[in-house]
């Protein structure tokens, strides 16, 4: 089963029915104790870094997360909050990947095509756009945990990362057609 | 505009010419199939393919063909193609190659019947007439030779021909990276605003695509600055298309200037359908917005979430944070508020501090001239704006409450006040032309563009196909909403991306 962390904001919900509707058996949960039975973990996100980091700490998530070495994926902010900082309030996020968030120029809204850098999951052949609606990007440390880029605003961005047990997309599986579908199979097939 | 990046091929090898002169080459260790699948990887929609041994010769050998069915079979790439086409066999080939537009030079001076004939067989839009011109003049057969004909007179004829689509390189700037011909093509565009002009030649960054894009131009090939790397090939996002529901008591409804409701089915069923038929996004309007019509509403968004894998934003009646917050909890990725923030500015702050601005929604109501709607209900401000709008062309003025009421307020400062509060996206809809099919107001929609940073959504007026491509181009739009013309299938959403796409806006397939 995979747990979808409770953050109080966003797209539970999406992701939740983006589950049922492929046959994943999922669970949305409001505390860390909810978590032992999970073979994976998804930190949802939307709204601003501070808030969902001080979601994480009230309730012991940050805790859990630090220990925890089945897979997880974050998405949007989710995935933001994996990283050490970020520019948006200046927040001290989980610190599991390390790297920095910043602001873009501009807010991305909308679908982008994303290119997928080696040893992608899942693997496909052609291009894929995918929904974004972001206006803070990723800069991992080391690059080489990036999985997938896209170009905004003439700048490439950090679309998809994974590290270990770590699997981090800025945008959103849960809302990205088929594609995203894919996505989130391969993660979950992952979590057995 | 979209960015066109242009591969030039000699004897199966890429190459760039100094001013269209084969003793004057530069070879780029790339195979052609995988710099293709590069561009695409770079974000190019489109492919400009110049065939240089068929220009050389005349005639598409079968080499080229077969290159042509590696890169379509290998990329999702729209081909244009030109060099050596001097037939009907020729284009025809081509075309059954897979490529999407003959891009013809010399045959147009040399034998313009061919190419009418070729017209009445394809259609138009397969074709582009490059127009390579030198101190005024077009320049055909590699350059060689010196048609005499004026520019102007050679795009009379085309337009005589029924083409809409031209292809205009300076030569003096071609492969010489001295940057576009930027006066060139700002008188183009100007005189000849029902052609789609595409610049060619000169372009060495991005600076330079964005000077063409100011200059008005639709779409720019990009030869050695690709080759090099020095431009990024993604122009704007893809430009949305999304239909727009209606609803009350549970069920879609859509009639002109918001009154003559007519039934058009289920919101769930009609979301699943466009999700199906490749739309980018949804917007639900609960048009009753009444406090019983908000628990159906979250109801009915808890379904649609259930349904379909695109993201949908909703609106009608959203008075507060909470509000905000209950239905992004039901599933809506974005909430739409309108006449409450006019009532109440504070709301935008409020919401987007709570949901964040990206999930933010501003929609504007707007008329150009309301007075002349028979929606009024305040007498004083009927004389008030007929006398503004004589002492200013254009004055554009948010309405509120369904469009039932004027307000004092300018729309363009109010679109730029609501994204300083934290709007994420504006949703433009003009009052005066919603649901009467004639257009978007472009106008309005590029007005407010100048002035804000955030996406815009057109509202207002779709009928046609041109109307779609007019409100991306010409209104600056970055995505596009309609209703009527989904709903009873005037138009669908693969017709719209098509034509888009053809005009060189780009669209997700």
């Amino acid at each position: 089963m995979i747990g979808i962390i409770s953050t109080g904001i966003g797209n539970i919900r999406s992701v939740q029915c983006s589950l049922q509707r492929l046959g994943i058996a999922c669970a949305v949960l409001s505390n860390p104790t909810q978590a032992a039975p999970c073979t994976g973990l998804i930190l949802p996100g939307a709204g601003a870094a501070g808030a969902g980091m001080e979601v994480l700490q009230a309730s012991g998530w940050d805790q859990l997360l630090q220990e925890w070495n089945r897979p997880l994926l974050g998405i949007c902010l989710g995935m933001q909050l994996l990283f050490d900082t970020s520019e948006e309030a200046d927040t001290a996020c989980l610190g599991l990947i390390a790297g920095e968030v910043r602001k873009m120029p501009k807010v991305q809204i909308g679908w982008n095509q994303i290119c997928e850098t080696s040893n992608p999951k899942p693997q496909t052949s052609k291009n894929q756009s995918v929904y974004f609606i972001n206006s803070y990007a990723c800069f991992p440390s080391d690059a080489s945990v990036i999985t997938q880029t896209t170009t905004f605003a003439s700048q490439q961005i950090c679309a998809g990362v994974q590290s270990g047990n770590l699997w981090g997309v800025q945008w959103h599986p849960e809302k990205s057609g088929e594609f995203g579908n894919a996505y989130l199979l391969s993660f979950a097939q992952s979590c057995r | 505009m979209q960015i066109i990046p242009a591969i030039d091929v000699l004897d199966g090898s890429v190459v760039r010419l100094k001013q269209g002169q084969y003793d004057q080459v530069t070879t780029y260790e790339s195979d052609p199939v995988l710099l293709a699948k590069k561009a695409e990887q770079e974000g190019a929609q489109c492919l400009h393919l110049v065939n240089l041994s068929g220009a050389r010769q005349g005639g598409i050998d079968p080499a080229f063909l077969d290159l042509i069915s590696r890169i379509t079979s290998a990329t999702n790439l729209r081909l244009q193609v030109g060099g050596g086409i001097r037939s009907l066999e020729d284009i025809q080939s081509l075309i059954e190659a897979g490529v999407q537009r003959c891009v013809i030079g010399s045959l147009f001076f040399t034998n313009q019947d061919v190419v009418r004939q070729a017209v009445d067989l394809y259609g138009s839009e397969r074709f582009v007439i490059a127009l390579d011109q030198r101190d005024g003049s077009v320049q055909i057969n590699g350059w060689e030779e010196d048609t005499q004909v004026k520019l102007e007179e050679a795009i009379d004829q085309v337009i005589a021909c029924g083409i809409r689509q031209i292809l205009v390189t300076d030569i003096s700037r071609d492969g010489m990276r001295t940057g576009p011909s930027l006066a060139l093509y700002c008188m183009l565009v100007r005189q000849y605003p029902g052609l789609q002009v595409t610049a060619s030649g000169g372009v060495r960054n991005q600076s330079d695509l964005d000077a063409l894009c100011r200059a008005g131009s639709r779409a720019a090939v990009v030869g050695t600055a690709f080759l090099e790397g020095d431009v990024s090939l993604r122009g704007r996002l893809p430009v949305r298309i999304i239909p727009c529901l209606d609803v009350k008591d549970g069920r879609t409804v859509k009639g002109t200037s918001f009154q003559n409701l007519r039934d058009a089915g289920d919101p769930v069923e009609l979301a699943k359908i466009y999700a199906d038929q490749g739309a980018d996004e949804l917007v639900f309007l609960d048009i009753a917005a009444t406090n019983e019509s908000r628990k159906t509403m979250c109801d009915l968004v808890s379904q649609i979430a259930d349904a379909i894998n695109i993201p949908f934003t909703v609106g009608g009646g959203v008075q507060s944070a909470v509000d905000a917050r209950m239905l992004l909890s039901a599933g809506a990725d974005k909430i739409s508020i309108n006449s409450a923030a006019v009532k109440d500015p504070n709301l935008i702050d409020k919401i987007a501090a709570t949901i964040g601005s990206t999930n933010l929604v501003v929609a504007i109501d707007v008329a150009l001239s309301w007075f002349d709607s028979a929606h009024h209900d305040n007498a004083d401000m009927i004389d008030n704006v007929s006398s503004r709008a004589e002492s200013r062309d254009e004055y554009w003025r948010v309405l509120i409450n369904g469009g039932t009421k004027g307000t004092d307020l300018d729309a363009i400062q109010w679109a730029q006040e609501a994204v300083e509060r934290g709007a994420g996206e504006l949703l433009i809809t003009s009052f005066d032309r919603d649901g009467t099919g004639e257009g978007f107001d472009c106008k309005l929609l590029r007005s407010i563009k100048e002035k804000v940073n955030v996406p815009v959504i057109a509202s207002g007026g779709a009928g046609s196909l041109q109307d779609f491509i007019d409100a991306a181009e010409l209104g600056d739009a970055d995505a596009v909403l309609a209703a009527t013309v989904f709903h009873y299938g005037h138009l669908s959403i693969k017709q719209v991306k098509e034509s888009l796409l053809e005009a060189n806006t780009p669209v997700r397939l």
